[in-house]
């Protein structure tokens, strides 16, 4: 059993571990994820005694303190009940040495046996990683990565230890490499406790059970992997998935504002944390058990329910436009509200943005419910992007005026207050701020630009939650392109919430983390954009699937008429013959 | 589609001799005093009843008063209650039948029933009661024309602004919070203005009118001059050789006026309606 008390770890007075508490059973994997610099690897160090700065707390394996115990005791528990696997495959194997004589001398340091055992063991240990003896005589600088990595396996598997420490034990390797690696792993690693530090969220998610998330010497979220990367629940981890290629998840990469940063003050996490309040700079959260194995060290218990709408309805006379809605939208989310023309899509958006009133039903924002009244500060939270965006602006109206006139309804600051505010909301959309552009009026602006004034517009009084109407249908797919783009980076940076209305689920596919199918004024599927997509329960949502646009041909008969083209040029056969042409 | 009204109204022979006209007016009133040596209340050297002479180019009147100097000076109270009507009288229209149509329910019902009312009511039996009964004069004459004309520009705006209402920089204006006044005078008045002008010079022309009217009927200030007045002096003085110097110039510049006004608004009409455009004009745009 490995317990890790209180571990703290400081370089030079710089706190780099800031009190780790796990307690880690035979047979369990736990995987520790993070960005470089937020203390991975000098924990993996720490345990095995290898750290080079001042290091506090208890790490107890099998009941003795490994921290407290001497240089000599520390050397024969090191390679015989802890081994780690290093990061770097090409620092860690001795260029003079064979492959075989390095794992050889991992076995003798440990036991007492004869050659001829060592060399059976050896050989052993090779094949058990899947080298052959050849590839054993060999030196490192003769061997590919992948196999410099299964020769450092098989050294720290040599004395069959208790604790197996993994750092990065794929990163170098290529996708086929790394996942024989992984399988490599898994077999070898079960019996074991594994502690596998690793960026890569992937193979951690393929090679433990459990997984840690390390934020500046801090673990801010733990739990079982699975539920942890299907349904995170700090900023920060959800942050780490947004910004891991994978196959799973369809929406664009995005990653985290800012840098890590050690040492300051209150939640580590909370300068690039797009829902701190004020305690987070103060005060530490502790980290506190959810349930289900799950714990979170967040003041706000993790991502907060932005916008909460229950049994929502609108009945147009007898037609109803919108029948019991519910749905969560979080903080920093997008959710894709999708559904064919008539479908109550917008009426919904309208519902929310307070330009119609629900029958019945209860919407809250931020936990307080309003429903009914609105007032001022309301806007100030919740902002909306139109269809066409010379629509949406009056035609009257400059750019500056635009874009000034929210901050004048809402009564905010002077003339040159707002006029810096229009200024820095326009460079947040990419546009010029220069006095002609000021000026402009909106049929002087491409449509791309006046979709970014009127995102521009909506920003300007810094709202947490973006109701999105066909934000890009009436822009060319290389605009649409730059405006979703846009959209995803404000959202990184601001954690913006985006309630996407669209009738594209091609478009709502990039764009969302979760999906809501609409017709005929219901929710008819909801769920994960990725499960949606792949795996449509409801028939409309196959129906809407299948027309989606894709780029694959659908018969032959374009190719082929390419070729016949290219004969009829020739002269091979008269046109008339040919069928395209009948 | 942007069309440029000043340009369509001196486009046209209509609005260019109207605009003419009004500007002459304007200009009589503005600089009466550089066009006569007398004042309108100045009772001078020559005998009453005087025909036109070099000193007077109109005669006098009864009080030897120069009518020439009283017919100036009458232009100002008449263009006063014009413009002032017209201002206070489209307020009240766009503040009205604009909310009317943006609120809309049982605030708009009452509303459009005040208008049915006022309308329905003979206002010049009204105007004279009340002007008599609080002693008239140029302020009170101006709200009390105002109260009576109202009702039809605020049909027009509660109309105009039902359709205005609906388009998204409107909506796009409520959810930054804007309340009524916001979406009224920023979002829906900038679109009105033609039709508002267009308003103003009926409500001007009609006004003009009706103060000359009430006048002559004695419902105005004793102590202003006014065309209606002079109109009803010379009425009351028929059988001196010299009542037509001072009814026919006075009824010449009342209808001059008028004219003016109505000209430049029939051109702006015209403007304002396609169906009432020729094809010269959509040529020319193009």
């Amino acid at each position: 059993m490995l317990e890790v008390k209180d571990l703290k770890v400081s370089y030079n007075g710089l706190q780099i571990l800031n009190g780790i508490d796990m307690c880690l059973q035979r047979g369990d994997s736990l995987a520790i994820i993070g960005e470089s610099g937020a203390g991975k690897t000098t924990f993996g160090l720490s345990i095995m005694g290898l750290v080079e700065g001042r290091c506090s707390g208890q790490v107890f394996l099998n009941g003795r303190d490994l921290l407290s115990l001497s240089e000599e005791d520390l050397r024969s528990a090191r390679g015989k009940e802890i081994s780690m696997v290093f990061q770097n495959v090409e620092d860690a194997l001795d260029p003079i040495y064979s492959v075989f004589d390095q794992i050889e001398e991992a076995v003798r340091i440990h036991q007492k046996i004869d050659s001829g055992q060592i060399y059976e063991k050896v050989n052993l240990l090779l094949r058990s990683v899947g080298l052959s003896e050849d590839k054993g005589r060999a030196y490192p600088h003769q061997l590919s990565g992948g196999e410099k990595q299964r020769s450092l396996i098989a050294m720290a598997l040599a004395n069959n230890p208790e604790v197996l420490i993994l750092d990065e034990p794929t990163a170098s390797l290529d996708a086929v490499t790394k996942a024989e690696v992984i399988k490599l792993l898994r077999e070898n690693a079960s019996d074991k406790i594994a502690l596998v530090i690793t960026h890569d969220i992937s193979t951690a998610a393929k090679l433990t059970d459990m997984m840690a998330v390390l934020y500046a010497g801090r673990v801010v979220e733990m739990g079982p992997t699975r539920d942890l990367l299907e349904n995170p629940r700090h900023p920060y981890t959800r942050g780490l998935i947004r910004s891991s290629p994978n196959m799973t998840t369809t929406k664009d990469l995005q990653g985290i504002p800012g840098r890590m940063a050690h040492g300051i003050l209150g939640c580590p996490f909370h300068e690039r944390c797009t829902q701190h309040v004020s305690i987070c700079s103060e005060k530490v959260p502790p980290l506190f058990d959810l349930g289900d194995c799950r714990s979170i060290a967040c003041h706000r218990g993790g991502i907060v329910p932005l916008l909460e709408v229950m049994d929502l309805t609108k009945s147009f006379g007898s037609f109803k436009a919108v029948g019991e809605v519910d749905f969560t939208l979080y903080e920093g989310e997008t959710i894709a509200l999708v559904g064919e023309s008539g479908s109550g899509k917008t009426t919904l958006g309208k519902i929310l943005m307070g330009l119609l009133q629900p029958e019945r039903g209860e919407i809250r924002l931020e936990e307080q419910v309003i429903t009914g009244r609105r007032d001022m500060k309301f806007y100030r939270r919740v902002q909306m992007i139109y269809q066409n965006p010379k629509e949406s602006i009056s035609h009257r109206m400059t750019v500056l005026e635009a874009v000034k006139e929210p901050l004048e309804v809402q009564g905010k600051g002077r003339l040159e207050v707002q006029i810096s505010e229009v200024k820095r909301v326009l460079k947040e959309v990419e546009l010029p701020q220069d006095d002609e552009f000021l000026k402009k009026y909106p049929h002087q602006l491409s449509g791309g630009e006046a979709q970014r004034v009127a995102i521009a517009r909506a920003l300007v009084l810094n709202p947490k939650l973006l109701i999105a109407d066909e934000p890009t249908s009436a822009l060319d797919a290389s605009v649409q392109a730059k405006i979703l783009k846009l959209l995803l980076n404000l959202q990184e940076n601001r954690g913006l919430s985006i309630l996407f209305i669209t009738h594209d689920i091609a478009l709502a596919r990039k764009v969302s983390d979760r999906m809501m199918v609409m017709l005929k004024g219901q929710i008819v599927e909801e769920g994960p954009t990725d499960v949606v997509t792949n795996t449509p329960v409801h028939d409309y949502t196959r129906k809407l699937l299948n027309v989606a646009p894709d780029l694959s041909v659908e018969n032959s008969s374009h190719r082929g008429s390419c070729n016949t083209l290219d004969i009829i040029s020739q002269g091979k056969y008269p046109l008339r013959a040919n069928g395209i042409f009948r | 589609m942007h069309v440029d009204y000043w340009k369509e109204i001196t486009g046209s022979n209509l609005g260019r001799a109207g605009l003419t006209l009004l500007g002459l007016m304007v200009l009589i009133a503005v600089f009466a005093p550089l066009m006569t040596p007398y004042t309108p209340h100045q009772n001078t050297d020559t005998k009453a009843f005087s025909p036109p002479s070099k000193d007077h180019w109109l005669g006098t009147n009864d009080a030897r008063q120069d009518i020439w100097t009283r017919l100036i000076y009458g232009a100002r109270t008449s263009l006063e209650v014009g413009f002032g009507v017209a201002i206070l009288s489209s307020f009240l229209s766009v503040l009205i039948g604009g909310t009317s149509a943006i609120f809309g329910g049982l605030y708009d019902r009452f509303w459009m029933r005040v208008v049915d009312a006022i309308i329905a009511i003979p206002g010049i039996i009204v105007i004279i009661l009340v002007a008599t009964y609080l002693k008239p004069n140029v302020l009170l004459i101006i709200v009390l024309l105002s109260l009576l004309m109202w009702p039809g520009g605020a049909r027009v705006i509660r109309a105009q602004t039902f359709s205005l209402k609906e388009r998204m920089h409107v909506s796009a204006a409520h959810t930054f919070g804007a309340g009524w006044s916001h979406i009224l005078f920023r979002h829906i008045v900038p679109d009105l203005g033609p039709i508002i002008v267009a308003m103003m010079i009926q409500d001007a022309r009609r006004a003009v009118f009706m103060e000359a009217g009430l006048s002559f009927l004695g419902v105005s200030d004793p102590s202003i001059v006014s065309w209606g007045k002079m109109m009803q002096f010379a009425r009351v003085y028929t059988f001196l050789e010299v009542w037509k110097w001072w009814l026919l110039p006075t009824g010449f510049a009342l209808s001059l006026t008028l004219i003016g006004l109505s000209f430049t608004g029939f051109a702006l009409e015209t403007a304002l309606d396609p169906r009432l455009r020729d094809d010269k004009h959509v040529e020319g745009v193009n």
